[in-house]
């Protein structure tokens, strides 16, 4: 169950950050910022809550778990960060916001092929053609699932 | 090439607009409704979308775009071309309370839309759970009066109908209930049938089959005339508190700047499907009112925004505020 | 026999040729769009509902009730195949059932869940016609206090889930809890922590952090490691699961049943509980239950059962009371109300013919979803081998329409994308997404009925331990957290031996 604490400490030493301290970081900044939003909330008391007691409770208790992260993995060792992989995130974010750009502005119909032409260059072994065959294919397919058999209201065509 | 553009564009323009508002509609309309499917407001809208296609000679869609006590779907709305094919269903939360519930509206319900008609509205009822020792809605407001803050009062949560339309009922009685905060009818039916809450109110759709259960106990409906679905309950002008009529209205509005003759093609559309038999009856057995004669039309429900807004923001304000402490 | 004679009369209503069809069609309708990448059944149900308003009334629930199932069972085959889940009773399946489909077992998780499924809505099915109406009383002693003491007895199954590290485990749901509180307050209508942003006045919604955090982060890592995607496409196993598999499973599916059935009963979604509930008890009552996690069969059994059961009996108060329990049922409540059937106490005996027919239906509907999804298994199995260039642009597509259509909103859909980016951070950090969105889940009802608790004792809290059922559901809390922190604490004193 725990192997990751328990195994032994050092099995990827080397360099990068210790994961469990970016770990700790990632929650004590997700902490800070809802103490920031919540700073400003009525807090009220335990007998009569108010907006701001739960999220500003929690926040603290979430920050603090952060902190015992970082220490303990400080103490301990263990695995290490490895690099993100950037074109993935790139391509395949970004195909999701283009989808979110047209989909009203040009419709389905340029919107489909458009987000997963861009996606599909998330990975090294792509092939364009292939890749935009099936993107009009699937979208053709989509058109017909979504608009006409199920009578959706998504909007195909917006731009003549 | 420039300038000859220009000219086809202004040659178009100029035959457009005029053509458009005649031959309108000339592709299916769609009409927003800013809740989830399957709520009051969204049955309304289907009902009478079904006739008022019929009239149009064009489908209109449904688009449910919920959110936010249904200002979202009607900001969204108030933004669309006012070219007549995009309208929405509004009601009493996004046309009357909402600019005193959501400080940052995007929209104001009387100036930015072209209105259509009312459509149809939902008496609201006051109920009681079984433990409340009264019978009538004279011995629940003596009970509720002497009780103070110790009655518990439901509602569906900031921006319901029954949260604006309750806390109306408290403020004109002076009743200083407890609050009880929850997330829809449903559950705080469910607390109200165990006997942990007291009091709410609410739309007839949501309480009749209770009601006629006598699983609840109604005191009495907010409306001039009783209701054919429950004609044995008073109403509150029958019961001593004519003040207090309400009602969830829904009505039909376009953006801002719809062209006029649209406006009363729809508006037209509208009044006609609400005299068609068979959405006449599926809204009686719903326990809506619709509205008849002079209650229809464009100047009609811009007189009803106008009041309605008037009405509910200093009630809600001043009750907000005495939570926010 | 009065239950027989009913049971007669409804299957009479729902054996006709009209009924039947109609059932076969929801049900198949319900998988495909249930089917869909982070579909699930409440999103299905709300795009689908208009297309049943032009039936009669029992045909119409008959065919909205087999779009439920359908989508329900749609959403498990998603959280198998690619992780994932369409709501939150299918998160659990995602843990043990992707696993299975990694090694190629793809075809016996969906098989296992199929069946299971069958066994629980049969039992359920009886259940309701049997003990719908007394059943009724049970759920009305929950009040908001019993029903947040019931929370934090699901908190504590959350530890349960963890395959790593409990602590990390543990901070997840408190991140869970804490996106919960995004929205607006329940009692003064503040807006907390929205940056302004209307739509997140209504809180995050479950489906785009679903998507992001569970299905789009995953297609990032895939992309990633391109060894551990293709081992998915290298071994295809059997398609069904055979004899010990299925031994294995008996117990885990009775259990799963029995929980699911109980749990889904309770207004107010206690049916969420149900999957996360068995989960646990399968786990802990395991011989080894290091395999949980790692593809045991038990961890898709169970929950898959419980999630059908508890599916099947959260019908019980919208059928007897007319009180909606969740999102679902108040879909249902719709559809009835725009037919002209008020739900409420009286249904059953104002409209018998609905009523009975209805809960046959839902027996057919289970049949159906078997008869339809084994074949389907086959196909579904097949999709893996598509290959991955290919897969993941598809599933964008689908999930980008899907997450559009469920409010017909572009900001969900940046939603998702902002959810992938957090969810796959979270991977790089050896972060797990299931115990959050349990806590995500979970902390909604929790903040709601902790509040309506405080104000209906008037702020005191010995309302939890005066009530006998919540005092004892927190009883149970606690001994399920000491017996999940014991063998934590002994593996600690072995190693401090060790050193």
């Amino acid at each position: 169950m725990s192997e990751q604490i328990s195994g032994e400490p050092d099995k990827e030493s080397g360099r990068g950050i210790l994961q469990d301290v970016g770990a700790g970081v990632f929650l004590i900044l997700i902490s800070l910022f809802f103490l920031w939003q919540a700073w400003d909330l009525p807090r009220g008391s335990l007998r009569a809550m108010g907006a701001g007691m739960l999220p500003m409770s929690i926040a603290v208790i979430l920050g603090a778990g952060g902190v015992l992260l970082v220490i303990m993995s400080l103490v301990k060792g263990g695995e290490r960060l490895t690099t993100p992989h950037v074109r993935g995130l790139f391509f395949v974010l970004g195909g999701l916001i283009l989808f979110g750009l047209t989909v009203r502005w040009l419709g389905l119909i340029v919107a489909g092929p458009l987000s997963m032409m861009f996606a599909s260059f998330a990975t090294a072994d792509v092939r364009p053609v292939e890749a935009a065959i099936f993107a009009v294919v699937m979208t053709a397919f989509c058109i017909g699932l979504f608009k006409f058999l199920l009578g959706l209201p998504i909007p195909i065509i917006t731009f003549i | 090439m420039k300038k000859l553009l220009v000219a086809v564009a202004g040659l178009t323009a100029l035959f457009a607009g005029p053509a458009l508002a005649q031959n309108y509609p000339t592709e299916p309309v769609t009409m927003i409704v800013p809740f989830a499917a399957g709520g009051p407001t969204d049955i309304i809208a289907r009902l009478v979308a079904e006739p008022m296609s019929r009239f149009l000679g064009q489908q209109i869609i449904i688009e449910n775009v919920a959110g936010a006590g249904g200002t979202t779907g009607i900001t969204r709305g108030a933004e669309a071309q006012p070219n007549g094919y995009t309208i929405m269903m509004g009601h009493m939360g996004t046309h009357g309370a909402a600019p005193a519930l959501y400080p940052n509206l995007k929209y104001n319900p009387a100036a930015d839309f072209a209105p259509i008609g009312v459509a149809a509205g939902t008496p609201i009822i006051i109920v009681g759970s079984k433990k409340v020792p009264a019978e009538d809605l004279q011995g629940f407001i003596a009970w509720a009066k002497k009780q103070g803050d110790k009655a518990n009062h439901a509602h569906a949560g900031v921006g319901s109908v029954s949260h604006s339309t309750g806390i109306l009922l408290n403020s004109m009685l002076g009743i200083k209930s407890t609050y009880i905060p929850y997330t829809g009818t449903g559950p705080a039916l469910n607390d109200m049938l165990s006997g942990q809450v007291d009091y709410m109110t609410d739309q007839i759709v949501n309480l009749v089959g209770q009601i006629n259960a006598g699983a609840v106990k109604a005191f009495a409906i907010a409306t001039p005339k009783r209701s054919p679905a429950l004609p044995n309950l008073p109403t509150t002008k029958e019961a001593g508190l004519g003040g207090y009529e309400v009602s969830a209205w829904n009505a039909v509005f376009a953006p801002k700047g719809t062209p006029q003759a649209i406006v009363d093609k729809l508006s037209d559309a509208l009044s006609k499907a609400l005299d068609d038999a068979n959405a006449r009856k599926r809204l009686d057995d719903l326990g809506a009112v619709i509205p008849e004669g002079a209650e229809r039309g464009s100047a009609a429900l811009q007189k009803l925004v106008v009041s309605e807004v008037a009405r509910w923001t200093p009630v809600l304000k001043e009750a907000m505020a005495a939570q926010k402490k | 026999m009065d239950i027989f004679s009913n049971l007669a009369m409804g299957f009479g209503v729902a054996f006709t040729l009209q009924n039947l069809f109609l059932c076969f069609l929801g049900c198949m309708i319900g998988t495909l769009v249930g089917v869909l990448p982070g579909v699930g059944p409440v999103a299905t149900i709300a795009m689908l509902l208009p297309i049943t308003f032009g039936l009669d009334p029992t045909g119409a629930l008959i065919m909205l009730a087999g779009i439920y199932y359908g989508a329900q069972y749609g959403g498990s085959t998603t959280a198998i195949l690619v992780n994932i889940p369409g709501e939150a009773t299918a998160v659990v399946t995602t843990l043990d059932g992707h696993q299975m489909a990694k090694q190629g077992r793809a075809g016996v998780a969906l098989g296992v869940a199929a069946l299971g499924s069958f066994f629980a809505g049969c039992v359920a099915t009886i259940f309701i016609a049997a003990l719908g109406a007394p059943l009724t009383r049970f759920a009305q002693l929950f009040g908001p206090a019993e029903y947040f003491s019931l929370m934090v007895m699901g908190l504590v199954f959350s530890t349960v889930l963890a395959r790593g590290s409990i602590l990390k485990a543990l901070l997840m749901v408190f991140l869970g809890l804490l996106l919960a509180t995004v929205g607006t307050d329940l009692e003064t209508g503040q807006e907390r922590v929205t940056l302004g942003i209307q739509q997140l006045s209504d809180g995050v919604d479950f489906a785009p952090l679903a998507m992001g955090i569970f299905g789009f982060a995953e297609i990032i890592r895939n992309l990633e490691n391109p060894e551990a995607r293709d081992v998915v496409r290298s071994k295809i196993g059997n398609l069904l699961p055979n004899w010990s598999e299925i031994k294995q499973s008996i117990k885990p599916v009775l259990r799963g049943t029995a929980i699911g059935s109980i749990l889904g009963i309770l207004p107010g979604n206690g049916a969420v509980l149900g999957p996360f509930a068995s989960y646990a008890m399968e786990k802990k009552l395991a011989k080894d239950p290091s395999r949980f996690g790692k593809g045991a069969i038990e961890g898709v059994a169970g929950p898959e059962s419980a999630n059908n059961a508890g599916a099947q009996t959260a019908f019980i108060p919208l059928l007897t009371l007319g009180i909606p329990p969740n999102a679902v049922m108040a879909l249902m409540v719709g559809a009835m109300t725009i037919h002209g059937i008020i739900p409420g106490p009286q249904v059953m005996t104002k409209n018998p013919e609905l009523f009975w027919g209805m809960i046959a239906s839902m027996w057919i509907g289970n049949a159906m979803l078997v008869i339809i999804n084994l074949p389907l298994v086959g196909i579904w199995v097949k999709l893996l081998k598509v290959p991955y260039r290919l897969m993941f642009p598809a599933i964008l597509i689908f999930c980008s329409i899907g997450i559009y259509s469920i409010n017909n909103s572009i900001q969900d859909v940046y939603f998702t994308a902002f959810f992938a980016l957090v969810g796959y951070i979270m991977i790089k950090l050896g972060f797990e997404p299931a115990p959050m969105l349990l806590g995500f889940v979970l902390g909604k009802l929790m903040e709601e009925k902790l509040r309506q608790a405080l104000i209906l004792s008037r702020g005191s809290f010995t309302t939890f331990i005066e009530r006998p059922v919540s005092a004892t559901l927190l009883a149970v809390a606690l001994i399920m957290l000491v017996i999940a922190l014991l063998p934590a604490m002994s593996k600690k004193r072995d190693q401090a031996f060790q050193e």
